[in-house]
Order: C-alpha cells, then sequence, then structure tokens
C-alpha cells in the first residue's frame, strides 16, 4: 500500500563566469511561468557524497513571488535536498547551479551515487551556458570551458548579438567536435523558452535515445558538401566581409608546401587555408551528392594545390586550399562544361560566409566535424551485431576501472543477444544508469554507442566494442 | 485456558489530529500530555494529548523545520529552522520565549542535557553550548566537517558529535571541555551512547554501522546494509542496537560476548523503506513507521513477526513513544498525527 511518486526532474546549470546563467535564474525566478521551481546556487560545486560533508559560512534561502524558491548552499547539497523534499506539495523541478568553473560532474553523480537521492531525484539533463563572445579565447586557455561542454546534454549559446554570423558557425561547429550529441540553442539575453531547458528528460531512459544520425557517420576530411547546376565561365567563389586591396600584401603567395590536411590546426601557417574539392556529378540533385562522396574523400586524399586570392580553381577533379586569411577573399571557379558539380568543404561555409556569388545548392548536406581542436571529443560507434552480455560487462568494467576520469558522458542503446528489448544506458564519469526499454520489435537492432572525454582513442573503443560482440 | 500465557500487546488508535505541514518530528514532554510538532515547511505546532486531543500552530521558522527537542524537567521546547534561528517555547502558555540567530549557517541538530541545564546546538561546523535561558556558554573549535548530530551521554557529562571521518565526544562535566575522538574513515550520520555508557555507535553513509566499545576502545564494523544507516537507536537497557538503512531493522545484541561474529535479529515486514523507529523508554518493545503507511510493535525476542501491525493513512515520518511507554504518537508525511496507546491483549 505504497504510493510511489514519480521523481523530481532535477537540471544542473553550468557555464562559465558571466556566461549569462544567473539572467537566465532570474527569468526562472521572476517570471510567471506557473511551475513551482526551487533553484539552488551551489557554490563551489561540491556536494554530500559519501566520502564529504562540507559546509561553508552561509547558506541562504528565500521564496520569491512567483512561487519558486532560491537557496545558496556552500556546502551540503544532498542535505538541503533532502529538506526540500519535506513538504506536502513537492517542487515541479530543482535547478542546480553550479557557479563559476565548476564542473558539474560530481554534482550530477550525486544523483547516480546517493540512495536516497536517486529514490526521490530524477537528473533530467545538463545545461551548459556558453558566452559567444569569449568562447574561442577562454576554450583556448583554460580546460573548463570544454568540459562544461563536454558534459552537456544542451547548450546554451547566449549573446549570440554580439558576434557574427560566422563566429557562431564556428562556434557551434567546435562545440560539436567536442560533444557530438547536444543540442545547441542560440540564445541572446538568455531568452530560451523555460520549458526548452527544464523536463529535457536527457537522462530519462524511457524517453527515446535522441542521437544526431550524423553523428554516428563515419568521419570524413569535409564537413559540408552541396551541388551546383552552373553554366560554363567563371564562377565567383566569396568570403564575406570587405576586402580592402591596399593592405593586401602579397608576402604569402611565397607559400608553396603542400596541404596534405589531416585535421588539426595551421601550426605554422601564417595564413588561413580552406581545404575543399570540386568535381562534376551526374546531376545537381541528393543522389549525385551522395555519390561524390567516396570520389571527394579520395580527392581529399590527394595533395590540394593552394589557390591563393583572386587566384583561380580550374581542373576537376581537384583538391584546393583556399586562402581565406582576408575577408572578402574571392577566388574564380573556372567551368568549361557546363552541368552539374559538387563542392565539397573541410569546413561548413558558414564559418567564413562562404559562397558561390549567383549560385544557389540544389541540394547541400552536413557532415560530423572531424576536427578536433580540443583533447575533448566525441566517439560514435553504431554496429548492428549482436552483443554478448557477459563480454559486454567485462569490456564497460575495464573502461570504467581504465578511462573512467576521462570519460565525461557516455550514452547508448545497445542490442544484446538474448534479449527481445533495448538496452539503454546513460551515465556520468562512467557512474551509469541502465535499464531495458521498450521491445525492439520490427525496428531493425543496431547498437549506437556514443563516448566523450579526454584522450579517447577511437581505435582502443572498436577494439573493446569488438570484444563484446556475441560470437554466433 | 490452560497453562501460562504470556502477555500481548497492541496498539490502539486513541486519536488523531491534524497538522497543517509536513509532519518531520515531534517531541513529548516529561509528563506526557504535551507533543511539540516540528513541519517541514516551518510551522511549530503544540499538541495536548492527555484527556482531550488538540493542536495549535504557535509559531514557524521560514522554510522549514529542522530540529525540535523538548528540555527535560521543564515545560519548553526548543525548535531550529532552515532561517538559521533557534527559538525556545513556554508549552504552557504557547508562546516563544526567545528566538536567536547563533551563525548564518542553520542549526541543523539539537540536544538537551539529561537535567535540562544546557542546550547543545551544531551549526555547520561549530557546535555551541546554551543555558536554558538561551544565553551563551560556551562554543566549541569549528570542526573540520559538517557536525550532523549529537547526543548527550546518559549521565550528561559528555557530547557526542558525528563528524565526517569521527565522532568527537566533548566532556562537558563541570565545564571541563577535553575531546576524545573516534575516528573512522567515512561520513558518520549518528551518534549513540548506549545507557550504560559502554559503547558508541554511529550509522555512516558507506552502508556500515561502526561501534567503539568506550573503556577499550576497541571498535568494530557491521556491513551489509542496503544503504546509508540513518537510524540507530539503543534499547533502553542498552543490550539491542537497532539500525536500519532500507526496508529492515537490523538488532545487534551485545549480551554475553557482544555481537562480533553473529547474526543479527533481522526485522522484516515493512514493504518499503523505514524512515522512523523508537525504543521503548523502560521496556522491551520497538515501533518502526515506514513509508508503506505500516506502523509496526516490536519485541526482539519475538523477533519473527511484529507484535502488532497498524495501518495509517500515509507515509509515517516519525514515531516516538511518550517518556512512560504507554503510548506512541505517530506522524505522517500529509500531516496527521495519531495517539496510540499500548495496550495488553
Amino acid at each position: 500500500m505504497s504510493v510511489t511518486p514519480s521523481r523530481v526532474p532535477v537540471t544542473v546549470l553550468t557555464g562559465f563566469l558571466g556566461s549569462g546563467k544567473t539572467t537566465l535564474l532570474n527569468r526562472i525566478l521572476s517570471e510567471k511561468h506557473g511551475k513551482r521551481i526551487a533553484v539552488i546556487e551551489n557554490e563551489f560545486g561540491e556536494v554530500g557524497v559519501d566520502s564529504e560533508l562540507v559546509i561553508g559560512a552561509e547558506e541562504e534561502l528565500f521564496e520569491t513571488n512567483n512561487g519558486c524558491i532560491c537557496c545558496t548552499v556552500r556546502g551540503d547539497l544532498i542535505r538541503i535536498l533532502g529538506q526540500l523534499m519535506k513538504r506536502r506539495d513537492r517542487f515541479d523541478y530543482i535547478l542546480i547551479e553550479t557557479t563559476g568553473m565548476a564542473d558539474p560532474g560530481p554534482v550530477a553523480q550525486t544523483f547516480f551515487l546517493d540512495d536516497e537521492l536517486k529514490n526521490q531525484f530524477q537528473l533530467d539533463a545538463i545545461v551548459t551556458m556558453v558566452d559567444a563572445k569569449h568562447f574561442e579565447q577562454h576554450v583556448d586557455e583554460l580546460n573548463e570551458p570544454a568540459e562544461q561542454v563536454a558534459f552537456a546534454d544542451l547548450v546554451l549559446l547566449n549573446k549570440t548579438d554580439l558576434v557574427d554570423d560566422a563566429a557562431l558557425a564556428r562556434i557551434e561547429s567546435r562545440i560539436r567536435g567536442i560533444n557530438g550529441t547536444a543540442r545547441i540553442h542560440r540564445t541572446r539575453n538568455a531568452d530560451v523558452p523555460i520549458d526548452k531547458v527544464l523536463n529535457v528528460g536527457a537522462f530519462d531512459l524511457n524517453r527515446a535515445l535522441v542521437v544526431d544520425e550524423a553523428f554516428l557517420e563515419p568521419e570524413y576530411p569535409f564537413e559540408w558538401g552541396g551541388v551546383y547546376q552552373l553554366a560554363a565561365g567563371d564562377h565567383l567563389l566569396k568570403t564575406a566581409g570587405e576586402h580592402d586591396h591596399h593592405s593586401h600584401d602579397h608576402e604569402h603567395h611565397d607559400h608553396d608546401h603542400d596541404h596534405g590536411h589531416d585535421g588539426g590546426g595551421h601550426e605554422g601557417h601564417s595564413h588561413e587555408d580552406l581545404d575543399l574539392v570540386v568535381l562534376p556529378v551526374a546531376s545537381a540533385s541528393a543522389a549525385a551528392l551522395s555519390d561524390a562522396i567516396e570520389p571527394a574523400v579520395r580527392a581529399f586524399a590527394e595533395p590540394a594545390t593552394v589557390v591563393p586570392c583572386h587566384g583561380a580553381l580550374d581542373e576537376m577533379p581537384a583538391h584546393y586550399a583556399i586562402d581565406v586569411s582576408h575577408p572578402g577573399a574571392d577566388f574564380r571557379l573556372k567551368i568549361t562544361r557546363p552541368g552539374a558539380y559538387a563542392l565539397f568543404c573541410e569546413h561548413h561555409p558558414a564559418e567564413f560566409g562562404l559562397h558561390l556569388h549567383g549560385a544557389k545548392p540544389a541540394a547541400e548536406r552536413k557532415f560530423a566535424s572531424h576536427h578536433h581542436q580540443d583533447d575533448i571529443s566525441s566517439i560514435g560507434i553504431s554496429d548492428p551485431r549482436p552483443l554478448d552480455p557477459a563480454k559486454l560487462n567485462q569490456w564497460l568494467d575495464y573502461l570504467l576501472k581504465t578511462r573512467g576520469q576521462d570519460i565525461f558522458r557516455m550514452k547508448g542503446v545497445l542490442n544484446v543477444k538474448g534479449e527481445d528489448r533495448r538496452q539503454v544506458f546513460h551515465g556520468v564519469h562512467m557512474m551509469f544508469d541502465a535499464q531495458a526499454e521498450r521491445p525492439w520489435g520490427q525496428a531493425p537492432r543496431v547498437n549506437r554507442l556514443v563516448f566523450i572525454g579526454r584522450g579517447l582513442d577511437r581505435a582502443e573503443l572498436e577494439a573493446g566494442f569488438e570484444s563484446a560482440v556475441a560470437k554466433s | 485456558m490452560a497453562g501460562k500465557q504470556s502477555l500481548s500487546f497492541a496498539l490502539e488508535p486513541r486519536g488523531t489530529l491534524s497538522f497543517d505541514d509536513y509532519l518531520a518530528d515531534c517531541a513529548w514532554s516529561p509528563d506526557g500530555r504535551q507533543l511539540a510538532v516540528a513541519g517541514g515547511e516551518g510551522n511549530i505546532g503544540l499538541a495536548s494529548v492527555s484527556d482531550t486531543l488538540a493542536l495549535r500552530n504557535i509559531g514557524t521558522h521560514l522554510l522549514g523545520t529542522l530540529a525540535v527537542a523538548w528540555q527535560p524537567r521543564a515545560q519548553c521546547f526548543a525548535t531550529s529552522g532552515q532561517d538559521g534561528a533557534i527559538a525556545l517555547w513556554d508549552a504552557a502558555a504557547g508562546t516563544q520565549l526567545k528566538r536567536w540567530k547563533p551563525a548564518v549557517a542553520a542549526t541543523q541538530a539539537l540536544a538537551w542535557s539529561p537535567d535540562g541545564q544546557l542546550l547543545a546546538t551544531a551549526a555547520g561546523k561549530v557546535v555551541s553550548l546554551w543555558s536554558a535561558s538561551g544565553d551563551k556558554v560556551h562554543a566549541f573549535a569549528p570542526a573540520a566537517s559538517t557536525a550532523v548530530a549529537l547526543a548527550f551521554d546518559r549521565p550528561g557529562s559528555d557530547i557526542g558529535v558525528a563528524l565526517n571521518g569521527e565522532i568527537a565526544v566533548h566532556r562537558v562535566e563541570k565545564s571541563r571541555y577535553e575531546t576524545r575522538r573516534y575516528k573512522w574513515p567515512g561520513a558518520c550520520l549518528t551518534v549513540n551512547f548506549s545507557g550504560n555508557g559502554r559503547f558508541l555507535a554511529s550509522g555512516m553513509a558507506d552502508g556500515s554501522l561502526h561501534f567503539w566499545n568506550r573503556s577499550t576502545g576497541k571498535d568494530s564494523q557491521m556491513r551489509g546494509y542496503d544503504g546509508k544507516v540513518q537510524l540507530v537507536g539503543w534499547s533502553d537497557n542498552s543490550r539491542y542496537l537497532a539500525s536500519s538503512a532500507g526496508n529492515e531493522v537490523v538488532l545487534w545484541d551485545f549480551s554475553g560476548r557482544g555481537p562480533e561474529g553473529t547474526k543479527p535479529i533481522v526485522l522484516s515486514g515493512h514493504t518499503d523503506r523505514v524512515d522512523s523507529f523508537h525504543w521503548q523508554p523502560g521496556g522491551e518493545h520497538l515501533v518502526t513507521g515506514g513509508r508503506d503507511w505500516r506502523l509496526s510493535l516490536w519485541r526482539p525476542a519475538k523477533a519473527g513477526q511484529p507484535v502488532d501491525v497498524q495501518m495509517v493513512d500515509a507515509e509515517i515520518s516519525a514515531v516516538r513513544w511518550s517518556p512512560d511507554g504507554k503510548r506512541v504518537a505517530v506522524g505522517e508525511k500529509q500531516g496527521r498525527l495519531t495517539v496510540f496507546d499500548l495496550v495488553a491483549r
């Protein structure tokens, strides 16, 4: 005769100093959204887990006009959460803000580790706020910004009004390079609708695991491809911005090194190149674009021809490295035979505002970012073969012991031999929750796993996965 | 009926009261005629439970009451709350005597000395002693971690403090504040002196129960609990140590050579977590209250089955015997308070 209420969802909000979290929290505490939310500002990100009960000097709690409460806890998060549950009508949501530089990992893990909390609370999502104006600078200087992105289920890319579209595209690409599964919302003044932030359900193993399909694809050397129908003649390929001919120094024309691009930064270059491949295709259609992928991969493997500003791209199929150091750079794409052509770019053209003047792609598609500028990256594995449960446990156990600290997030849907139901798991720093979800039924059985972490080795993870595959 | 019959007991509901809050805890007056009731949302109630049953709200602690303790030998009780305040209440008049904020951190635990002369409080890392009128007597040096529980020993000469990695025992007799530390790695959640003074026990966050022999200093660890051991209590005669981390209550028998190497008595019956239990003062019964809405009465000697089971209307948050061991107050999370009489059948 026991009534088991559903658990209260908890959102963990993290983000760098000045990213705009306070603005979001103030909205939650003042807007008439009709929800009862307890906001906990957990300074220093310390929690009362098993081995440490910490408390600071101050704990303040106040109730706001819209029925929410805000509490500053410099210390025992577990105690305050327990106390918040001693009410006859519960809160609809709990939002825990980990301040400043704090790593959201320990706070999130608490909800897997503490038996009392596990009973009453359900970790809903880790939301990371990113300051678009300072992200690129911060992520190069410090570890925390990339880590906070790595942990996220949802990234709020804030202050979008302070940077241009090219920068936003670059930042998004960088974020996806770190965390291939997080959803990204662009915001200004933290203006995201509150119900997009709360009740995301990222940890709800009963909700379908949403993983961007593109993310699980093999890694290509390009992030974007498009097909165009082009007439014969010269076509102008331009980047965004005003081009100032007078400041255009031509020293870089002396560069004649081999652009065998294999990812990474542009060390040693005093200018910036963008690799691209142009090749003729059967028609200006999505199907023709897909057919062109293989040949494009082969073309990218060939040495690139450097094309300076105002230079020409005139041999096809070919691999070029166009010099995009200066804004408003332009290049001439020379077409001798009218027809359909595919253009594949190393980076998404939006990052440079790159476009073919007077022509729009008839079809285009994005590919997963493969450029890992950061040592934190996402690795996805997609494979239909059923897994042996004992060997799977052995592999995950081994992974936990050897790489646990380096893996920030881990999610997956598994096809386990002998199991009719999808086996779903989801974790933070190797604390994970797994359960059997709905039956596969007629759906194709496929394993889909994602690992987000530091210094991860794809080959190592794939070998581990291979060891778990059931021998038929 | 032929032959001797052993007496059996049951709990008979005497009456219920409605408290306008989550009933977090309650404390009996020494004469058993009143109950102080502490609410999770912050209400403080005073109930009379002698001839008539009545309850009224007499005050609040903003956003939640954390502890309530009745002063021995007096008609006064103390409460502490999430607002950071400690309050003293006159139970005869039903009014507040004093309210003060000792520190910014909220006072999580309260304990009166057995003679009613000192009130010990734990706020953050600091344990303080106050006179019966709320004047500060002493503040101990801040501990290295949060003090989560307090208890005086039966004579009232020592006070034990549960901390991370140790139980600190401060001598308070004649104001000699020497400290002895009982160390064990792990977060100590409770501090429990046996009545005879021989043992000190603590429920640990790592799912074990730890206890020390106070004269030899020897310690022992009992493992196998389902989770954090947050409920611990000695029977009045110091024979049994009850402990719980889930649906079961585990009793260790300290008679003879002690519990090491023995199998404990396990009280099974609750179908959901036991959130409160209490040993009968001057007797051998244990009452347990669970999330399964079940109130159970047990005797260690007859541990296979509860002596009696009563169902209430919601999850039980607090069970407390009256000082004379004849009644049990049962508080529910939805605010009902039921007083049961112990009757022989």
